[in-house]
C-alpha cells in the first residue's frame, strides 16, 4: 500500500532491544494513521487493564499516510498510551518534524514498552544512558538535535507528574499525561532519523492537490487564526458568558480585557510562527514586559487556564506561566484546573496552604513539576485531590473522566456539554469540536436539544478523521467538503478506490475502536457526564446569568447521543459491533 | 421580529421586565405564560409553560388562568411598552370580566378576566374556538369605550398598543427617547482594524447599526452578516439577520466566526 511501510518498531526498554513488526496493509487502510492506528497498536500491545505506569505499558508514537507527503498541516504524529488521569484510551497530537524524521525510519510507529534501568535515552537505533535528566525538553531536544530529531520530556514528566507532557520542536503532545507514561519508563528522549521516503500513488496529481491546499490553507479560511489565533476567543468567550471563570464559579472575568490581545495594540514585541510543513501560520507569539526579547507562545486554552481559570488578570503573570509550563513540560489546561480547584478548596477551607485565587503562580508550576511538598498532591490531577479531600469536592473538580477542562463552559455551551461528557479521552475540545455549532446561529447554545446532537456527533467524526489522517484542525475550514476531498488525498497518496462514505466509514471505525478500547480498560456509563457543579448550579453572573443545564437535559442529550452512534442507551458497544471489529481488525476488545 | 419579544431592550430592562415591573405593584401575583423552550430572565413571576401552543392564544390564557390564586386576572401581552399601573387598576375597578374597545377593536389582551374562566375556556377550545374574544364573549364581558378610561390619554399611545415588525418596535423606542443608542464591541479581528473598540450608535436596525460602523462594509454580505464575523446579541443569542432590531442600551458584540480552537 503506497503512503505506509506496513511495519511498526517494536522498542523493548527492559531488554533492550528493538524489532519491526509488520502491519497488515487491511489494518492501514481501515484505520489510516495518527489516532487510529496509534488506537489500534494500545489495543493490540497493552496487557488488559494494564496500569498507565507500569512498564508493560505500551507508548505509541503513529505517524500516518499523509506525512511526508506535501499536504500543508500534515507533520504531524499522535501519541497514545493509557493515561495516567483518566486510566483510560488517551492520545495527544504534536506537529513537529519527529513526524517526518520518524517516518523515514521506514515505520508508521514506534512503540515502546517495557522501562529502562537507569534514565537513558533511545538514539540511533539503541538505548543509552542520558545526561538531560533534569533538564528541559527544549534543552534536551537541542541537545540531541545532531543525532535527528527529538521527542523528550520534561522535569514534569521525569516526576510522573499525571498530567506532563511530551514535546517535540517546541510542541507538546499535551493531554493525558503521556509524559508521565515516558517517564514511568525513564526515557528522556527518543531520537529519529531516516532516509526512507514513502512512494505516493498518484505523485502529479497530489502534487497538485498539495500546492491548491497551500494557497487556500494561506487564504481567508484561516486569516483568524494566522492574524490574531485563538487567543482571540477570550474576550469573545467572555462576551458570551462562556469563559470559564475561577474554577467554573463563573463565566464571565472582570480582567478579560486585560488579557486580550486585540487590545494590547503594539505595548508588548509579537511575533508569528508556524509549525512544521504548514502554510496556516497561527503561531502567536508574546513577550511578557519584564522579558521583552523572548516572546513565548499562547494559545487560548493556556491563557483562560493560567488567567480567568485561577482569577490571574496580569497578562505578563500568564504569558511567564505559560512558558514555565513549556519549560517543566506541564499540560497548561490541567494544570490551571488542578490549580484552580485548588483555590476554591482553599476558599472553602478544604485546603490548607494552597494556592489563591489571583497570586503567582510560578512557584506553583515548579513545585507541582517536582511534587515537591504540597505539589506532590497537585501532581495528581483535580480528580484524584478531590477524592483526597472527601465531601462534595469531586462535584466542583473541573474534569471529565479525571481530565480537565478545556476552556469551554458547559452551561452556556451546551452542545459543547455533550462532547465534554462523552470524549473518550475525557474532557476535550480537540476530539470533539461540538463548540463550533455553539458558536454558531444553527442551534440554541443555551438550551441543548436534538440538534446539538447531531452537530456533537458530526464534529467527533470529523475530528477522528483528521486525527486519523493527521492533519490539523485549523485547516478543516479549508475544505469545501471534508470527506469528498480528503477521500481524493487518500487515493492520491494509498491509491484504490477512496470515497466519501469510506472516509465516513473509517471516521465511524475509529472512534468505535476507542470507545470498545476504554470499555475493554474499564469505562463504564457513569463516567459520561459532567460534575455535579454544571447540573446543579446555574450561572450566577454575566451575560448568561440565570442558565442552567439540567441534569436530565444532559441525560437525554447522552443518550440521544448513543443511539445516533448504534451503541447502547448506556453509551456501550454493542457486543455484535464488538465481535465484528475484533474481526475486522484482528483485536481482542471483549474483557474476560 | 426575529427575536423573542420578551428579551428586546426597553430602556434598562427587558420588554417582558418591564411589563412585569409594571404590574407587579397594583397585583397580588403575575404570571407569565410562556412557550416551553423560550428561556425568561430572572422575573418576580410565576412562569406558566403553554401547554397546547398550536391551540393558540385562548390555550395559554387558560393555561394562565387556571394557574392563577387570585379571582380576577388582568392579561396583558408581552409587547406592551405602554403599559401604565393606572390603567391595570382602573379596569379592575370595574365589575367581571371588561375590556377597552378601542376604534371598534377589543382589545382581548389588555382585558379581565375571572379565573374560574378557565373552564369555559377549555370547553371554547375543546369545540374548536380558539380566540380569547370568544371567551370574553361567553363571560358575557362589559366593553368599555377607551375613550371614557381617565388612565388612556386620547391621542396618546394606548397601554394596549404593541409591535409586531422590527419597525414598529423601533418607533416605540424612538417616541421614548429620539437620541435612543446601542453599543457596539468589536472583538477579535474586527478590533484590529478599528480605532476603539466600543462606540455608541443610534438604535436602528442591524444593518443600520453596522453601516454606522466606519469599518462596516466589512462586516456585510447582502442581508446577512459577513460569513467571518457573528454578532452577539447582549451576550446571548448569535445572529447574522441584518434586519432585526438593536434597542436601546443594548450592547452587541461583533466576533470571529469560527470561535473556538
Amino acid at each position: 500500500m503506497h503512503g505506509c511501510h506496513g511495519r511498526y518498531l517494536r522498542i523493548d526498554l527492559s531488554a533492550g532491544t528493538a524489532e519491526h513488526v509488520a502491519i497488515d496493509s487491511a489494518i492501514s487502510r481501515a484505520l489510516l494513521g495518527g489516532v487510529g492506528l496509534g488506537t489500534w497498536l494500545l489495543a493490540r500491545e497493552a496487557p488488559v487493564g494494564v496500569s498507565p505506569l507500569a512498564p508493560e505499558a505500551p507508548l505509541v508514537f503513529a505517524f500516518s499516510p499523509l506525512v511526508g507527503t506535501g499536504i500543508t498541516t500534515s507533520a504531524k504524529f499522535a501519541v497514545v498510551a493509557k493515561s495516567p488521569l483518566t486510566g483510560l484510551v488517551c492520545d495527544a497530537l504534536a506537529s513537529s518534524h519527529f513526524a517526518i524524521a520518524g517516518k523515514r525510519m521506514g515505520v508508521d510507529a514506534i512503540v515502546v514498552v517495557g522501562a529502562c534501568a537507569e534514565p537513558s535515552e533511545w538514539v540511533g537505533g539503541r538505548l543509552r544512558r542520558t545526561t538531560w535528566w533534569g533538564r528541559s525538553a527544549e534543552e534536551t531536544g537541542q541537545g540531541l538535535a545532531g543525532e535527528g530529531s527529538v521527542a523528550a520530556i520534561g522535569i514534569a514528566g521525569e516526576h510522573l507528574v499525571r498530567y506532563a507532557t511530551i514535546s517535540a520542536d517546541g510542541r507538546h503532545a499535551g493531554r493525558g499525561g503521556l509524559g508521565a507514561v515516558m517517564g514511568a519508563k525513564q526515557l528522556k528522549a527518543l531520537v529519529v532519523a531516516g532516509d526512507r521516503e514513502t512512494p505516493v500513488a498518484d505523485p502529479e496529481a497530489l502534487a497538485r492537490r498539495a500546492a491548491d491546499l497551500r494557497a487556500r490553507a494561506a487564504g481567508p479560511a484561516t486569516a483568524k487564526y494566522r492574524e490574531l489565533g485563538t487567543v482571540g476567543n477570550l474576550l469573545a468567550f467572555d462576551r458570551l458568558g462562556a469563559l470559564p471563570t475561577r474554577n467554573f464559579q463563573a463565566s464571565h472575568f472582570e480582567g478579560a480585557a486585560r488579557l486580550a490581545p486585540e487590545r494590547w495594540s503594539g505595548e508588548r514585541t509579537h511575533r508569528r510562527a508556524t509549525c512544521a510543513h504548514c502554510t496556516i501560520g497561527c503561531e502567536q507569539r508574546y513577550a511578557s514586559t519584564r522579558d521583552r526579547d523572548r516572546p513565548i507562545r499562547i494559545e487560548y486554552e493556556s491563557q483562560f487556564a493560567l488567567g480567568p481559570l485561577c482569577g490571574v488578570d496580569d497578562p505578563d503573570a500568564v504569558i511567564e506561566a505559560s512558558a514555565a509550563c513549556d519549560v517543566l513540560g506541564l499540560d497548561t489546561i490541567s494544570t490551571g484546573g488542578t490549580l484552580a480547584f485548588a483555590m476554591e478548596c482553599g476558599e472553602r477551607g478544604e485546603l490548607e496552604g494552597g494556592p489563591r485565587f489571583g497570586e503567582d503562580l510560578l512557584p506553583w508550576l515548579d513545585a507541582i513539576a517536582r511534587r515537591r511538598d504540597l505539589g506532590d498532591r497537585l501532581a495528581e490531577g483535580s480528580r484524584r485531590l478531590a477524592q483526597e479531600i472527601g465531601g462534595d469536592a469531586l462535584a466542583r473538580a473541573p474534569q471529565v473522566k479525571g481530565l480537565e477542562m478545556p476552556g469551554y463552559e458547559p452551561r452556556s455551551l451546551q452542545t459543547m456539554a455533550l462532547g465534554l461528557a462523552v470524549g473518550t479521552r475525557g474532557a476535550d475540545h480537540n476530539r470533539s469540536g461540538a463548540y463550533e455549532a455553539d458558536f454558531s446561529d444553527q442551534v440554541d447554545r443555551l438550551r441543548g436539544d436534538a440538534r446539538s446532537v447531531a452537530a456533537a456527533v458530526a464534529s467527533e467524526d470529523r475530528a477522528a478523521l483528521l486525527d486519523s489522517l493527521v492533519l490539523c484542525k485549523f485547516v478543516r475550514g479549508v475544505f469545501d467538503d471534508l470527506e469528498d476531498e480528503t477521500a481524493a488525498i487518500l487515493r492520491e497518496v494509498v491509491g484504490g478506490s477512496f470515497d466519501a462514505d469510506e472516509v465516513r466509514a473509517i471516521a465511524r471505525r475509529v472512534v468505535d475502536l476507542r470507545k470498545a478500547l476504554n470499555m475493554r480498560e474499564g469505562w463504564q456509563p457513569t463516567d459520561d457526564g459532567l460534575p455535579a457543579r454544571f447540573t446543579d448550579e446555574p450561572l450566577a453572573s454575566g451575560p448568561a446569568k440565570g442558565v442552567r443545564l439540567p441534569g436530565e437535559r444532559l441525560a437525554e442529550m447522552i443518550r440521544s447521543y448513543n443511539r445516533a452512534r448504534d451503541w447502547e442507551d448506556d453509551g456501550r458497544v454493542p457486543t455484535e459491533r464488538l465481535a465484528a471489529l475484533e474481526r475486522e481488525l484482528g483485536l481482542r476488545l471483549q474483557a474476560g | 421580529m426575529g427575536r423573542p419579544k420578551a428579551w428586546l431592550p426597553w430602556f434598562g430592562k427587558t420588554m417582558i421586565e418591564h411589563v412585569v415591573d409594571t404590574l407587579r405593584p397594583v397585583v397580588d401575583e403575575v404570571i407569565v405564560v410562556t412557550s416551553e423552550s423560550l428561556d425568561l430572565p430572572s422575573l418576580d413571576a410565576t412562569i406558566v409553560r403553554d401547554t397546547e401552543p398550536e391551540r393558540g392564544p385562548l390555550a395559554g390564557l387558560r393555561d394562565g388562568l387556571l394557574a392563577a390564586t387570585t379571582a380576577r386576572v388582568f392579561a396583558t401581552s408581552t409587547d406592551a411598552p405602554w403599559l401604565r399601573a393606572a390603567f391595570v387598576e382602573e379596569l379592575f375597578s370595574r365589575e367581571g370580566a371588561c375590556a377597552p374597545v378601542a376604534d371598534g377593536h377589543v382589545q382581548v389582551l389588555s382585558a379581565v378576566y375571572p379565573a374560574v374562566g378557565a373552564a369555559l375556556a377549555a370547553d371554547l377550545l375543546d369545540v374548536g374556538r380558539s380566540r380569547p374574544l370568544d371567551l370574553l364573549e361567553a363571560l358575557d364581558y362589559q366593553a368599555i369605550d377607551a375613550a371614557s378610561l381617565a388612565s388612556v390619554e386620547a391621542g396618546a399611545s394606548a397601554p394596549w398598543d404593541g409591535f409586531n415588525t422590527p419597525g414598529a418596535y423601533l418607533d416605540a423606542v424612538r417616541a421614548v427617547d429620539p437620541a435612543a443608542r446601542c453599543e457596539v464591541e468589536l472583538l477579535g479581528r474586527a478590533a484590529l482594524r478599528a480605532d476603539v473598540p466600543v462606540v455608541a450608535l443610534p438604535v436602528g436596525s442591524l444593518g443600520d447599526v453596522l453601516a454606522a460602523l466606519a469599518a462596516g462594509a466589512d462586516l456585510v454580505e447582502g442581508e446577512r452578516v459577513a460569513r467571518r464575523h457573528l454578532v452577539s446579541l447582549g451576550g446571548r443569542d448569535l445572529v447574522r439577520d441584518l434586519a432585526l432590531p438593536i434597542g436601546p442600551g443594548e450592547r452587541i458584540s461583533v466576533l470571529d466566526a469560527q470561535a473556538g480552537g
